[in-house]
Formats: C-alpha cells, structure tokens, sequence
C-alpha cells in the first residue's frame, strides 16, 4: 500500500461514529484544560486513563491524543490574553501576542494563532504519513553529541529572543541554565542546589517558573502603572485577522511550519525549539515593517505554526521509539501498553489500524479544533472587558492553582512567589524572562548530553565535529555568531569614524 | 482490678476492629505512588486501584507524589493514618535499595511500613546493539577483560537496580564497565537502539519492541529464571556470572500500626484483584507480571534483596554524592 491508501485507510478508522466522537471529546476537554490554568493536559489524561481501559487502543489514543493537541490550541489562548504560557511551548508566543492583546489587537491574534495552527497541523500530518519511517531511523541515531551541539545552537540563537541589549540576553541565558541546574544531577544522582528540602531534587517545577516570571511579575508590573490598565478593555477591535495580515503571515506560517516539523522530531524538547526557532528566524528575515517584540502579527504566526507542527510530529518519536517528549506523551506511551501495545519501530506494521487511524484523527481533529476555537475568539476577548481590578485577583489565583496541582505541592507555590519576587526584580533591570526559559530548559539538557558524550567517548572531544549532525550545528552556531557580532562591530567602527 | 480493667480495655478495642475490618473500606482509598503520572509503576497502580474500585465499591484513587528519590511520596505514605485509607505502592527502589544507597533516607522500611502483598514483578535484561560484537555474556566479559573500564553500558539511571546489578555483575566476573545513566528506560533503550552506547541493562518490556525490529539483541535476564517474555533468552547465572539476579517490581505496603485485621481483609483482595484475567493481561501489556504474596513472604523478599544490595553498595562504592 502506498501512503495515499494507508490515509484512505486511517480516514476509514478515524471516521467511525465512535471515533469521530472520542476525538471530540478530546479535543473539547483539551481546549478547556488548555485554557483554564489550573488544570493542565497531564492531569486530565491521567484521570481519564481508567476509562480508556475499557475503550479499544485507537479511540483510546485518538481521545488522548486530542487532549494533548487540544490543550496546544487553548494554552495559547491564555498566552496571549493574559501573559501565561501553560506549555514551554508557549512561552514565546507571550512576547507578540500578549503585546497586540494590549494594543487592543487580541482578536486576530488568537485569530492567527488558530488558523497558523491549522495549516501547520494538517501539514505535519503529511509529514508523518509520509516520512515517520525514515525519521525515526534519523531520530534514534541522534547522539548525545548531537543534542549537545543543537543545543548550544538553541542558547547562542536565543539572544535573539530579547528586545534589549545583547548582554542582559546572555547573562539571562546563564541566569535560566543555573536554575534549570537546581536539582538531582543525572549522572551521579547528586542534588545540587537542593538547600535540604526533598521538593527541590527534581528541581524548580517549570510550570511554576512560568507563573511567576510571566503571570505574576506581569499583573505586579500592572498594577504599578495603574493609569494603563483600562486602555486594555476599552480596545476590542477585530475579531479575525484581515486579508492583509493574513497575507503577511503565510509566508511565515509556511516556514515555521516546515522548520515546527523538522524539530519536532526529535525526542524531548522539540516543540520549544520549534516555536523560538521559528520567531527568531522570523525576527531575521522579515520585511520591514517589522514590530516584533511589540505585537507583530508575524511574532504569533511563527511560534505557534512551528510549536503546533511539532507537537504532531512528535509522534514519531513516540509512537515508533517510545520516547515520550513530554509528560502528556509519557501517559499515552504507558495507555498504549496497558492495551498491550509497546510503542516502537514496528508498531506501524503490527498496528496499522491504529497508526493510520491516529494520522488521519490528527487532521480530522485539528479542523474540529478550527471550528471549535475561531467562534470562541468573541467569546475569549470579551474576557479583557472584565475591569482588571477583578482580572488580577483570578490570574494570582489560577497562578497558585496551576502551580500547586503539577505535584499536589505547597512548596510549588513558596517557589511561585520567590521566582516572582525575582522575576520583578529582572524585569525593573530591562531583563527579559524569554530567553532565560530556553536557558531554563535546554540548560540541563546540555549538560547531561555534554557529560554522557564525554563519558562515552572517554574523554575525547573530537567527536563533536567528527560526528556530522553534530559538527553542522556547530557550523551554524558560529554563523550566528557572526551574524550577532558583525553588525555590532561595523557600527562600533562607524562610530570611530565620525569621530 | 487492674487486669480486669486491661481486659475490658482489650475487648472494647477488638470489638470495634473486627467490626471496622468488616465494613472496610467505607471512603475511598488513597494509594500513594512516588512517581509521575505515567510510568511503569503509576501504570500498575492505576490499573490495580481500577481493580479494587469495582470490588470495593469505593473509589480508589492513585495520588501521585513524585520527586525527591521517592522521598516525598514513602514519607507521605509513612506518615499517613495507619487505618487502610492510604497505602502505598513502592518499587524495589524505595523499599531495598535507596536506605543503603542514601545516608539521608527520612523514612525507615522495617520501622514506618508493614508489608501487605506483592504486586508486579517485570524482568531486566542485558542487551547489546545490532552493530555491536557481543552475541553473548561471554563475549560482553571477555570484551570487558580486555579493555577494562572500556565498555559502555547504559541503564535508567544512576542508584537504579540496573547500576547496581551492572556493579555486581563487575564484581562477580571481575571486570569493570562505563556506567552510562540516562534519564529513564525509553531514552536509555532508544541509545542502545541507535547504538550510541553498545550495551544496555534495562527492562525487557523497553526493548521489546527493538528486539523484534532487530536494533537490539538481548544477551541474558537477570532473573532466578527464564523469562515468561522469551523462554530461549539465558538467564545471566546460566551464562556463568554467579548470584547476580534482580528485577524491577512493586509492592504494596500499609502504615506501620494498621490493624492486622485491615492488613489481612486488604491483603486478601489485592490476591483476588491479581489473579483477575483482566488484570493480568493488563500487566502482561505493560511487561510486568501480576505477582500476589503473603505479607510475610514481600518481607522475606524485602529482607533478603536489601541485604545483598546494601553489601554490593558498599563493595562497589556507589555513592549519591
């Protein structure tokens, strides 16, 4: 059978009444634990998990499978509205899209962010059907150098992120790695800046950290220029993006989406790379006039194009390798063996009815999402009407709602308000919370590929370039140092000749 | 008097126990698992606590209580009311390894818990990538004798059962290995896998797949005796390494001071709800095997492997430090 058929077939599966219903289900209740911050995807898969029990595997996956790309689709929703990245995947799509919230342009941004997420979503379904075997092979050869040297790529590149200076980006880049480094240490079990208290040997929870830099600092910041804070609810404006916009963004959406599928790939952490890597490429290439970093509608398409297209093909990993990137993906891995099915290289010929029926669910399910999420927009930006004074409270309660049911913690929520007393601090010095969060969550990753290569290698630090994956994103790491540093230079030059 | 007064005390405290043991559970259970959502032990809670809702007619519910080297979850268990309203499912990881492995350890087996039944028990495997020369155990400790040092295996993590049966199996062959850990079973077979690293001792439900896609070959189990998965796979004292067993499994454990009567009506249907055909095919999904016991059987086994881990701890120098 060609990939044509295997789609035909999988339509077969996911259109079933039965189907069609659970993937409903799971894109509704995504959309809502999306939304709402107190509940997060993890949770609701977990309790949902005993029902499926009783389900067959491939309703079973199709609704959990909705939940997760569902929650994508809601979690951007309070990203924008209200400054809160439910998903490190969403921490970028903060930087615009809160900014044209507050100029009063919430509409299309939501807009974009549904549409983007559409069009990259039936996109990476393609890529699936057509590529996962291949991939996966790509995928399991990725070595410990590998992720090393695309990591240091994602901090180099980070920089980008912030609107300031160069300097503040990189020593919030150092700042986020030496957080992400609280914990236990992986290669010797260690606990590093555990200070004695058993919550911290995991480390700082990321939710928290999301809550308090971007959440909490964001209404304390508010609340200080109080004379803003009703410009908010008096501008509605639009709902949907005009032809313009959505001109403008196509191109964008376009590649995001290509370059969303390709890190998407990758076990763990790909669709964060895909949303910044998206926005800074987005940041470089674009025609003026550009505003991003204060609500340019590109700045929105771009993460969340890439981060929904690499939430799709982040199946591939898990379907064919079991390496879950996230813990949503590690609930549906364990559902998957509970109904007797270990996800791995040959689920797709042992399985095809729910390989191909999950494929083809995606596409189905990601146009309910279109048609669920576009309606609601109205609904989301009355939301802003609300007088902030009556906002506030409710985003300091969702904060500590969302932070304490990750682990059922109170220490989780003592760590909100310290990060957010922190948090405060930095943003009074100009210092942006984005590129400290790739910091945050690349940082460890680094550290534990860079100790595992040294340590299989014996020492020797040639295979990072011998190794060819390796040594390109090397390759381009310089590249965009160079990039970063020429113009610097040229200007500091031009300076010293008009003296 | 005072006998009498002993006596009467005695009976008034049985009387209601036998009655309580009778109507129990009357609220939902709690059954604390010190992992995430997800994982192999959360997965056998989760289908367990479904088991014991249909039977008991209460709910069951698993509250996950991750984080601090199961720290956090065996102390919430231990510190729970000893009534039968909160057990706690532990792995061979809190319950005989970590209290060697820790100078630190807040919570103390023998003194904190009292052993209910056993629960699951999954295999662990040595296994070697397709493009690696090892086709046996032999062919691993002859490679390792030459290069000593020089191998590189890779396991679930550091202080896990798998490094510890890696340091026994150096001990016992007098060879010496790398010890590779990575964050959790999937990502350390998908490195066997891909063959960045040639060797790996993890669990055989994690390799299966790659097993039968050809990526990894499986060198020997570390079980008593073979696997229920794979009848020709030696098993490693087979294959000429001495003593060196082990595997990953789960116990279910009650407050220290529950009633025994509690103990036992519990105990009772947990034996019951493993022997199910549902559960036990759920169990084979996931790789485990349902295992039931005695309380008295789970604390011999408990015994027995803390004891030679804590010396192979010691022997080997493994250190969380």
């Amino acid at each position: 059978m060609d990939t044509l058929s295997h789609l035909a077939f999988g339509l077969g599966v996911a259109l079933t009444w039965q189907n069609l219903a659970y993937c409903f289900a799971g894109c509704l209740l995504g959309t809502m634990v999306g939304v709402l911050p107190g509940v997060g995807p993890v949770t609701t898969v977990a309790m949902l998990l005993p029902f499926t029990f009783g389900l067959g595997p491939a309703p079973a996956l199709i609704m959990l499978a909705g939940i997760y790309y569902g929650a994508q689709y809601g979690g951007s929703t309070t990203a924008i509205l209200v400054n809160i990245p439910g998903e490190s995947s969403s921490v970028v799509t903060t930087i615009d899209g809160y900014q044209m919230a507050r100029n009063g342009q919430a509409g299309p941004a939501l807009g974009i962010a549904a549409i983007g997420s559409f069009i990259a979503g039936c996109f990476a379904t393609l890529v699936i059907a057509y590529f996962a075997p291949p991939l996966a092979e790509i995928a399991l050869n990725f070595g410990p150098a590998d992720y090393f040297s695309l990591m240091i790529l994602g901090l180099v590149a980070s920089v980008v992120l912030a609107r300031g200076s160069l300097i503040k980006a990189i020593a919030m880049v150092c700042f986020g790695i030496l957080l992400g480094l609280v914990g236990t240490d992986v290669n010797s079990g260690a606990i590093r800046f555990g200070f004695g208290r058993p919550e911290l040997t995991d480390g700082i929870g990321f939710v928290a950290l999301a809550m308090a830099f971007f959440g909490i600092t964001d209404v304390l910041l508010n609340l200080e220029q109080n004379q803003n804070q009703d410009v908010f609810a008096a501008r509605i404006g639009r709902i949907l993006p005009s032809v313009a916009e959505f001109r403008q963004c196509m191109p964008t959406i376009g590649r995001s989406t290509v370059l969303g599928s390709i890190l998407g790939i990758l076990p763990g952490g790909g669709a964060l790379l895909a949303s910044f890597a998206a926005y800074m490429l987005e940041k470089k290439i674009a025609k003026p006039p550009c505003s991003f970093g204060s609500g340019d509608i590109r700045g929105v398409a771009a993460p969340e194009s890439a981060n929904n297209a690499g939430a799709q093909t982040s199946f591939i990993p898990m379907l064919t390798l079991g390496v879950p990137s996230n813990p949503t993906m590690a609930m549906m891995i364990g559902a998957l063996m509970i109904q007797g099915i270990t996800p791995g290289p040959g689920v797709m010929n042992e399985r095809p009815d729910l390989f191909w029926g999950l494929i083809a669910s995606m596409w189905v399910g990601n146009l309910m999402l279109l048609v669920l999420n576009l309606p609601l927009v109205g609904l989301w930006i009355r939301l802003l009407s609300i007088p902030y004074r009556m906002m506030f409270p409710a985003i300091f309660v969702f904060c500590c709602i969302g932070a304490y049911s990750v682990n059922s913690e109170v220490f989780d929520i003592y760590t909100v308000a310290a990060l957010s007393g922190v948090g405060y601090i930095l943003l009074k010095l100009d210092c942006e919370p984005a590129p400290m969060v790739l910091g945050f969550v690349l940082g460890p990753m680094l550290e534990e590929n860079l100790r595992r290569t040294m340590m299989i290698s014996f020492g020797d630090a040639s295979v990072f370039v011998t190794r060819p994956i390796s040594a390109a994103c090397l390759v381009a790491t310089v590249l965009v140092l160079v990039a970063m540093v020429l113009p610097t230079l040229r200007q500091k030059r031009d300076e010293v000749m008009v003296e | 008097m005072s006998r009498m007064r002993n006596l009467i005390a005695a009976v008034a405290l049985l009387l209601p126990l036998g009655a309580y043991a009778q109507t129990y559970p009357a609220k939902p259970v709690h059954l604390v698992v010190p992992y995430a959502p997800g994982g192999s032990t959360d997965l056998a809670a989760r289908v367990l606590a479904a088991k014991l809702t249909d039977m008991w007619g209460q709910q069951v519910v698993v509250d996950n209580r991750p984080g601090g080297n199961g720290f956090i979850g065996m102390v919430a268990g231990a510190k729970a009311a000893p009534d039968g309203y909160t057990l706690t499912l532990a792995t061979v990881g809190e319950a005989a390894i970590s209290e060697a492995l820790f100078d630190n350890t807040p919570y103390n087996m023998a003194r904190d818990f009292v052993p209910v039944s056993m629960v699951a028990d999954a295999d662990l495997v040595l296994v070697a990538a397709k493009e690696s020369p090892f086709n046996s155990v032999q062919d691993v400790l002859d490679g390792a004798k030459k290069q000593p040092g020089r191998l590189s295996v890779a396991t679930p993590g550091a202080g896990t059962i798998s490094q510890i049966l890696l340091e026994w199996m150096s001990l016992n062959s007098g060879t010496k290995f790398q010890h590779i850990p990575y964050k959790g079973g999937g990502p350390g077979a998908a490195a066997v896998a891909g063959n960045n690293v040639p060797l790996g001792i993890l669990s055989a439900s994690g390799v299966t797949s790659y097993v039968k896609s050809g990526h990894v070959r499986v060198l020997a189990v570390f079980g008593t005796k073979r696997s229920s998965l794979d009848q020709s796979w030696p098993t490693l004292i087979e294959s000429g390494v001495k003593d060196v067993t082990g595997s990953t499994w789960a116990a279910l454990f009650a407050p220290k001071g529950t009633p025994p009567a509690i103990v036992e009506k519990i105990n009772k249907d947990v034996v019951t709800a493993l022997k199910s055909d549902d559960l036990i095919a759920r169990y084979a999904g996931a790789g485990s095997l349902a295992v039931s016991s005695t309380p008295d059987e789970l604390a011999a086994r408990m015994k027995r492997e803390s004891d030679s881990y804590r010396s192979i701890i010691k022997a080997a120098n493994i250190r969380s430090d």
